[in-house]
């Protein structure tokens, strides 16, 4: 474990470095660069508010992706389960209006959860029923569920008005509030550490974790043990699906307030670069997705104040997660 | 006759990822990163056009775009083992980041190139037929080279040492170490050459179609490259049947927003997503993934 935290932390250096590289080409000086993504990110409590919110959704579901990853459960899925969890949450705040915001709230995440659930359900499903990979399953389904989106705000759920499909506005009883003052964070990023403390707890003092992790080192342990293969898949994946959807239904709750498309664009291949980079372990995909998520808030203010594009993210991002690929592999 | 021509547009770029990623999967490697080759290649194919004014160049520098990714994926998945899949999306982010920065990395902003899309080489004599004439004799370039590949990696797969060497790869690695081939450097030189012939494919967009590169031009055609092979069932001639069913399905999507007809375009460009999990699903354990794909060399 050690040195696996060790190795990617040179994983995240080299990525580091190689972005620096493309900076100073540019002409850039990449520690200036650095310190305005650095100043983007936590320069203020508003920065740090905008960072803390980033990082929500990556954590949730990125910690679930590290549960189904640690079963040996290549779940790439995340992208559509956040998708059609939006969409559940959008769907019982607008066909169900309330008053009381605990309910309206309530309902609108449990409907995100588990809408997300049935996602991640459906394809264990295919998966288990017709022997098909679950990555390729699961990458198949994201498409899918990214038009399914589009076409229920094109029909029902749509609001006319914008260049860009969108939902009508959410009742205000069902917006996430902003507790903390000064952060103007919303407190999704409590759920979400919460989340992946659970998690933890789960994979590594419950017997379903420890089947987990037997199956993850060896399926055919596992089989010789009587552990049931399916039922783990099942778990995993039900719960990995609840918390991409209730990803999905914060970011439309706290953020957007209002369904819109492409709201998840990129989220669910992002919260496989932080399972990866936090080694699979779910308390430590926290940090992971604090680095990611300020990487994204510093970005703009890098682009406003240096003049380095903010493609620069995804750059740093993609070779992140080559290098912990790397760094993880058997050797 | 316009539906027809849009049709095997609209596949031409699919086409070229797709018998890429035949050559690297038969080799036994998931090809998630098409979208990143693509999307290299159409970035290189239109900043060597530009830079260099010569058609050739820019063809060269798709090649080389989408075989850098290739190398990238080959590396990582092949040389150190990681997941095969995750390594494909890992370098489709990189791609889409790398492209978009370089393309901004002078001064800021991007420049703005307009290149003249290659031109129609009518085929002498049979270009004049009725209606045949026009829609198959009569394309750009790369249209022909994605038709001629088609027939070329199919002769190349069945019929040569090396094909079958490369298909052994795929199906039992084992088998050709003990035979006394080297599976690993099969599989590395596949991945690559899946990347060059991928990068063509992006080079029909930003050359042949579209005249410029925008960022993530590609936007999710590698991502149905990967579909088509797998309703193609690996197999050159099934990708390009599935490649102009995809293609029929998009032009006829295009066709009703036109004559703003009520059927719903979103539900029609699900339509290669549902039918590849079909077939797969309907297909089950007979599905014939080649059968060492994903496992990683010891």
């Amino acid at each position: 474990m050690n040195t696996l935290a060790f190795r990617l932390f040179l994983a995240v250096l080299l990525a580091v470095l190689c972005a620096a590289a493309l900076i100073a080409l540019s002409g850039h000086n990449p520690l200036e660069a650095f310190a305005a993504i650095a100043s983007g990110a936590a320069g203020s409590p508003h920065a740090l508010g905008v960072s803390l919110n980033k990082t929500t959704p990556y954590l949730l579901a990125g910690s679930g992706v590290a549960l189904c990853f640690r079963a040996g459960i290549i779940n790439i899925g995340a992208e559509g389960q956040i998708a059609i969890g939006g969409l559940g949450a959008a769907t019982a705040a607008l066909v169900w209006p309330v008053e009381s915001p605990v309910v309206a709230i309530g309902v609108a995440l449990l409907a995100a959860a588990l809408a997300g659930a049935a996602w991640a359900g459906l394809a264990a499903a295919i998966h288990l029923g017709r022997h098909v990979h679950e990555v390729l399953v699961t990458l198949l389904l994201n498409f899918i569920a990214m038009l399914l989106v589009q076409q229920a705000l094109a029909g029902a759920l749509g609001a006319p008005g914008a260049g860009f499909l969108q939902s009508p506005l959410l009742p205000r009883a069902a917006w996430l509030a902003h507790p903390f003052a000064e952060l103007g964070a919303h407190p999704g990023i409590l759920v979400g550490v919460a989340a992946s403390g659970g998690l933890s707890l789960l994979l590594w003092r419950s017997r379903f974790g420890f089947a987990l992790r037997v199956a993850g080192a060896s399926r055919q342990a596992a089989a010789y043990a009587g552990l049931s293969l399916p039922a783990l898949t099942w778990g995993a994946m039900l719960l990995a699906g609840a918390l991409a959807g209730l990803a999905g239904g914060i970011e439309v709750l706290g953020i957007h307030r209002r369904l819109i498309e492409g709201f998840s664009l990129g989220f669910g291949f992002k919260a496989v670069a932080v399972a990866l980079l936090g080694a699979l372990e779910p308390l430590a995909v926290v940090p992971a997705a604090l680095f990611v998520g300020m990487l994204e808030a510093g970005s703009l203010s890098m682009q406003r104040q240096v003049g380095v594009p903010s493609s620069l993210v995804a750059v740093i991002e993609g070779l992140t997660m080559l290098f912990a690929l790397a760094a993880m592999a058997r050797r | 006759m316009d539906f027809l021509a849009a049709t095997i547009r609209i596949a031409t770029p699919l086409l070229l990822a797709a018998l890429g990623g035949i050559l690297s999967e038969r080799a036994g490697v998931f090809a998630v990163g098409l979208e990143g080759m693509m999307l290299a290649g159409a970035f290189a194919a239109a900043v060597a056009t530009w830079a260099s004014g010569s058609d050739l160049v820019g063809i060269g520098a798709a090649l080389a775009g989408g075989a850098v990714i290739g190398l990238l994926v080959a590396l990582v998945a092949v040389r150190f083992r990681a997941d095969q899949m995750v390594t494909g999306l890992s370098a489709n982010i990189f791609a889409a980041g790398v492209t978009s920065y370089l393309l901004r990395a002078n001064g800021g902003r991007a420049p703005s190139i307009h290149l003249d899309p290659l031109a129609n080489w009518p085929v002498p004599w049979l270009a004049d037929l009725p209606v045949l004439g026009p829609l198959l004799f009569n394309h750009p370039p790369l249209t022909y080279l994605a038709a001629a590949g088609c027939v070329a990696l199919t002769w190349w797969l069945g019929r040569t040492q090396a094909g079958l060497t490369l298909r052994a790869t795929g199906e039992n690695p084992e088998a050709v170490f003990a035979s006394g081939g080297n599976p690993a450097r099969t599989r590395l030189l596949a991945v690559i050459a899946c990347g060059a012939v991928a990068g063509l494919g992006g080079a029909v967009l930003s050359l042949q179609q579209v005249g410029t590169f925008t960022d993530n031009m590609t936007g999710g055609r590698g991502y149905l490259a990967l579909a088509s092979l797998i309703v193609g069932r690996w197999t050159p001639a099934g990708a390009a049947a599935a490649c102009l069913v995809f293609g029929a399905a998009d032009a006829f999507g295009l066709r009703l927003q036109t004559f703003g007809l009520p059927a719903s375009s979103y539900v029609l460009q699900m339509a290669p997503y549902v039918i590849a999990l079909a077939v797969l699903a309907g297909l089950g354990r007979s599905a014939k993934l080649p059968a060492a794909i994903g496992q990683s060399l010891e």
